[in-house]
């Protein structure tokens, strides 16, 4: 079966009640990177996940709130929310030791000292370990994510489905944005020497359907060297696209473009 | 001295996903304090229905969280929004925990718990606006099939059964089942098609 005939089954897939050749067939395509079944696949867990606002309403144990933050506060930040708060002091007692007593306790309390230094010595190498090996994870993983979305840009470039546009800057200072319009994969799209954004801003990437208000296809930010390559899914029918439109907006996108368009581009 | 963590938000503002995610990548656990106030419940909802086991739910949802924590760096908000990405990664657990204890064999996709955002995909970005909307469309969506699909649909998502499975568990031919759940996703389709207009 093609791709269009599995169509018909991302959703049972998603759902889990898909079984035997059916089955087979759509997890053989879903194997292949930049197989369009990935991105049909993954829309449909987006639908079947809407099932769970069937579950009966249940509010959790107010416990299990402090139970996550606490379990998540040794790897927190917390010189970002930290205030300092005075140890509370203790109040003064009086006693009567022997002289002998005092030295032990001392003694006592300068080997206590000791070991309790060492120890947090030890506890502080081991926490800059961790603290590094995640770093390291982290960097790891962001590079993987990136060479996985390098890889499906150059699958949806080199497309013959593909449709390339040129998103023209309404600035003429501002490089032009490319854009690959494919049917199935999505819309890729690159750009160099792209400006910098501030952080509280963002970049979003529009469809422009021949009727109707535009839709929202991603934000994306250029990177440290002002470059952009990212693939987002086509989700309106490709004949219904009248144009591809870029807006700079807050930090988390808005619903409907709230800037005039920066970048645009016709798509026929 | 004694370190407290302070409310970091303003009041009344309140940020969104992709803010608190990009908070929680700078390891602010305030964020995950903020996200976890704003899906906690119906993630809990929907592990308790399937686990139906409170201590077990409860576990569930804390492994689900600390996974948000741990993967912030592979969330990306322009491949959909969060909260369907938290069901999905919730049932897929919560199944497991489900399966185990019936002794059965996991299969394949579902026992991928560890689901990437990346493959949660919304269709439609602009028919997320309004959450509670498309909540109550599903709510409405369930009561108004007929027993018999509705319990084919809850047999298939809750309990994680397969056509078959749910054929042998309501005595029904296979076609009939494949039919009521190829009925009723198509019921879901048109349903947040509906809530998103």
């Amino acid at each position: 079966m093609n791709c269009e005939q599995l169509a018909a089954l991302y959703e049972e897939y998603a759902l889990g009640v898909l079984e035997g050749e059916e089955r087979a067939e759509l997890e053989a395509h879903l194997a292949r990177a930049g197989d369009p079944c990935i991105v049909g696949v993954a829309q449909a867990r987006w639908v079947v996940a809407q099932f769970a606002h069937a579950a009966p309403d249940a509010q959790p144990p107010a416990a299990l709130r402090s139970k996550i933050i606490d379990a998540v506060k040794p790897s927190a930040d917390t010189s970002r929310t930290a205030v300092p708060i005075e140890k509370p002091r203790l109040s003064r007692q009086r006693a009567i030791f022997p002289v002998w007593a005092w030295v032990a306790a001392a003694a006592l309390a300068l080997i206590t000292g000791y070991t309790i230094r060492q120890m947090n010595n030890q506890n502080d190498q081991l926490a800059q370990l961790r603290k590094e090996m995640k770093l390291a994870t982290m960097q790891n993983q962001a590079l993987q994510n990136q060479l996985d979305m390098d890889r499906m840009v150059a699958m949806v470039m080199m497309s013959p489905d593909s449709t390339p546009l040129k998103l023209m800057p309404k600035d003429k200072n501002m490089p032009m944005v490319h854009a690959y319009l494919h049917p199935h994969m999505g819309v890729a799209i690159t750009a160099d020497q792209m400006p910098s954004m501030p952080s509280a801003r963002t970049l979003q990437l529009w469809f422009v359907p021949k009727t109707g208000k535009p839709v929202s296809a991603a934000i994306f930010h250029p990177d440290a060297s002002g470059q952009i390559a990212f693939v987002a899914p086509v989700t309106i029918p490709r004949d219904e696209i009248a144009a591809l439109a870029v807006t700079d907006e807050p930090a988390g996108g808005s619903p409907q473009p709230t800037t005039p368009i920066v970048w645009m581009a016709q798509v026929n | 001295m004694l370190l407290a963590v302070v409310q970091p938000w303003p009041e009344g503002k309140q940020p969104t996903d992709a803010v608190l995610m990009e908070r929680i990548l700078q390891r602010d656990s305030g964020a995950l304090e903020a996200l976890y106030d704003r899906y906690g419940r119906p993630v809990y909802s929907l592990v308790l229905r399937i686990a139906q086991h409170p201590s077990s739910a409860e576990e569930i949802v804390q492994d689900v969280f600390l996974q948000l924590w741990r993967s912030a760096d592979r969330f990306q908000i322009s491949r959909g929004p969060l909260e369907p990405w938290l069901f999905t990664m919730a049932r897929n657990r919560a199944l497991d925990f489900l399966r185990l204890k019936r002794e059965k064999q996991r299969r394949r996709e579902d026992s991928d718990s560890d689901i990437l955002p990346s493959a949660v995909v919304r269709p439609d970005p602009e028919g997320d606006i309004d959450q509670h909307r498309r909540a109550e469309k599903i709510r409405a969506l369930m009561t108004s099939l007929p027993e018999a699909q509705r319990r084919a649909i809850e047999l298939a998502f809750f309990e994680g059964m397969s056509h078959s499975e749910i054929a042998a568990a309501t005595g029904e031919a296979l076609g009939t089942v494949k039919s009521w759940i190829r009925g009723g996703l198509l019921r879901l389709r048109e349903s947040l098609g509906e809530a998103s207009s």
